[in-house]
């Protein structure tokens, strides 16, 4: 439908509503000071995995494709799932997946089973965008047609993290987007919880119940 | 919803005596204050943060034509409809239209004050749309058919026991005492919502004007949901909302989830800019945004403008004496607590509002927490100005605090009226306490009794500690 309501109306009102007021023609104050770094790539990632354990979530890092992946595969194991699945264009996903399958009970399954109602214990495994180290956040965004099913919908989900993807700050996040973000940017910072019954913390409201961070080896 | 914080005096007399909710005041509003504390305690940076979040605030209000003109500019660019509402009704009016457009039969919300504020959910339901609130909180009350009675936690005075029976009675669930199964079915009953809703509603924490993005920060993941999954997604926002750039948005996320529940950071921050592009598997096709504006203008040009920087973290209701004696609901509408103590008066006129901002002990907690730095006590005392000025205030309290003000403000009279007040106190109040005033000031008595004047005032003792006698003074 077309836009209802005079817009121009309500600048004008606000714009009577400002007038002899002080501040009204006030130059724009320059941007808010950048704020310290945090340091070396280790210490982002140290302090990403500080931050988003103590939101609930977990964080594997091993120095090998072969430890990591029987420690993953525990994880889902012991969270009870049995599907996996995977953005279509995500390569790196894919081969975790994949690689996966013979360390559980797992099946792959698509994204548009993945979308059912009632769907089998999912895990949904994505390449994360970035990591914020500061508040401990995975960043997903639907930049270049990427999908945000997998921190949205299944029971876990499963972050696959390179080292470049950490960046101190929010500050640093946005700023790689410029004027022109995309559709969805999403700061996902562990499992989602609730305390609405009687202000009791409760995990898994709505999104992932567990959320994994794999630092790739 | 129509306001009944004229009667906030009975209001609060039927609080103060619901025992369930006295119980879930006492347990949420401390456990917030604590997390609150001990998370600013453990971010040495806050104070400076909250200096430059009062600060961007401040600077978007002054120049609010200029950043929401800019907002809407940049919003349409990138394929939003924007709609704006100049009162409730309209406001109401727009959005069952844009259902009806759409052919929305069903829609999932996520929690939204202004759309509580113009009172949203029963429009789209005489246009026939099912309108499903999916945070947890929200969707309890729903189906309590109540109204939320605070900011974050809207459904803090039900029990799990009564929650569960509602769960019972309206989604055929059995009986349990266990929240995380409480939590489950509503998991459950909810995601098919998602799944099958033709349309999202959410409310906005901060809208950008150099992107024309709108940000919603929840722990649920509810918001994500809705304005992911459904085809349309609606979102209805103040004029208030607006914060000049993308990149103010860190400093407010450091300060929004800390004030309100303790949080270094929220679950779920996202940043929705624009509608489905090409290429992308999901997303919404149509993005709606309707600006309320319902007498937020007016109260720009006031002396009231700094009320506007409120984010709704609900810091000053946790820690607010009153609020935490008698809860959200006794204020009579959708804000409640120190900044429902002023809001409302200033949305729905004073002779409504009225007790509202004579509601506090002017102790100033309220102020102290506040992320960014609204000063509270201060309006309550201009709305209080105001509502003498209009003829508002009884007469014998406007003729009681004239007296009151001429005897503070000449020590010898009130040296006088102590001796005075100390004989009659030892003539009549041996216990030391008064236990009836009659009338208005029967308020000091009729739940306690009132400490009886000292019968030997205190600049009496103090002249005899250090010696001064009437004669050598």
């Amino acid at each position: 439908m077309e836009p209802v309501g005079n817009k121009e109306e309500l600048i004008r009102r606000i714009a009577v509503a400002l007038r002899g007021h002080e501040g009204a023609q006030a130059a724009a104050a320059p941007p808010p000071p950048a704020p310290a770094g945090i340091g070396t790539e280790a210490d982002r990632i140290s302090r990403f995995r500080e931050q988003f354990e103590s939101h609930g979530g977990n964080f594997l890092s091993a120095s090998a494709w072969e430890v990591l992946l029987p420690a993953l595969g525990e994880e889902l194991r012991m969270a009870g799932v049995v599907a996996l699945f995977f953005p279509d264009g995500d390569a790196e996903a894919r081969r975790a997946a994949e690689a996966l399958v013979p360390f559980g009970p797992f099946t792959l399954i698509s994204p548009a089973e993945a979308r059912q109602p009632v769907s089998p214990l999912t895990a949904g495994l994505q390449t994360a965008e970035f990591a914020i180290a500061e508040t401990g956040s995975i960043v997903q965004t639907s930049r270049g047609g990427t999908s945000l099913l997998p921190g949205l919908l299944p029971d876990v989900h499963v972050a696959l993290l390179s080292p470049a993807a950490f960046v101190d700050r929010m500050e640093e996040c946005l700023a790689a987007f410029g004027q022109d973000p995309p559709r969805n940017i999403s700061f996902l910072s562990g499992p989602s919880r609730t305390a609405d019954v009687e202000q009791t913390l409760t995990i898994g409201a709505h999104g992932p119940k567990k959320t994994v961070a794999v630092l790739l080896p | 919803m129509e306001p009944r914080s004229h009667s906030f005096y009975r209001n609060s007399e039927k609080s103060l005596a619901d025992t369930t909710l006295q119980a879930a005041l006492s347990r949420t509003t401390g456990k917030f204050v604590y997390a609150r504390a001990a998370s600013v305690d453990a971010y040495p940076g806050f104070e400076d943060v909250r200096s430059e979040g009062a600060r961007i605030k401040k600077e978007t209000l002054d120049a609010l034509d200029r950043h929401l003109a800019r907002f809407l500019e940049e919003a349409e660019k990138r394929g939003a409809v924007v709609h704006v509402a100049r009162d409730a009704a309209e406001a109401r009016r727009i959005a069952a239209d844009i259902a009806r457009q759409e052919g929305v039969t069903l829609a999932v919300k996520s929690k939204s004050m202004v759309a509580e504020e113009v009172d949203l959910n029963p429009a789209l339901e005489a246009a026939g749309v099912e309108v499903v609130e999916s945070d947890l909180g929200e969707f309890i009350i729903q189906l309590a058919g109540e109204p939320p009675s605070h900011i974050i936690a809207p459904a803090v005075h039900k029990s799990r026991e009564q929650i569960s029976k509602l769960f019972e009675q309206k989604l055929s669930e059995p009986y349990t005492e266990e929240i995380p199964e409480l939590v489950r079915m509503a998991r459950k009953h909810l995601r098919a919502k998602f799944l099958a809703a033709g349309m999202g509603i959410s409310g906005a924490n901060f809208l950008c004007a150099d992107t024309g993005s709108v940000v919603l920060v929840t722990n649920e993941g509810n918001g994500r949901m809705g304005t992911i999954l459904p085809r349309v997604h609606l979102a209805v926002a103040g004029i208030e909302k607006v914060i000049p750039r993308l990149a103010d948005l860190p400093i407010f996320l450091r300060l929004l989830p800390r004030s309100a529940t303790g949080q270094a950071i929220s679950t779920y921050v996202s940043i929705l800019t624009g509608t489905k592009r090409q290429g992308d598997p999901e997303g919404p096709e149509k993005l709606h945004l309707l600006l309320v504006d319902n007498g937020r203008s007016g109260i720009l040009q006031g002396k009231y403008r700094e009320i506007l920087k409120c984010i709704r973290c609900g810091a000053c209701l946790n820690i607010c004496p009153v609020y935490q004696s008698v809860g959200g609901h006794a204020y009579g509408w959708v804000y409640s607590g120190p900044i429902g103590a002023v809001l409302t008066p200033l949305l729905t006129g004073l002779p409504e509002g009225a007790p509202l901002p004579n509601a506090s002990t002017l102790c100033g907690a309220c102020a102290e927490v506040c992320p960014v730095k609204i000063p509270l006590p201060k309006l309550f005392l201009e709305l209080r100005a105001d509502e003498r000025d209009q003829g508002l205030k009884n007469p014998a309290e406007v003729f009681g605090m004239k007296g009151y003000a001429a005897v503070m403000s000449r020590a010898g009279i009130l040296e006088a009226m102590e001796r005075i007040l100390g004989v009659l106190s030892r003539l009549f109040f041996k216990e030391g306490r008064v236990t009836w005033l009659p009338l208005k000031l029967s308020g000091w008595t009729g739940k306690r009794d009132f400490p009886a004047p000292a019968p030997v005032p205190f600049r009496k003792l103090w002249k005899k500690h250090r010696g001064i006698r009437p004669w050598n003074r």
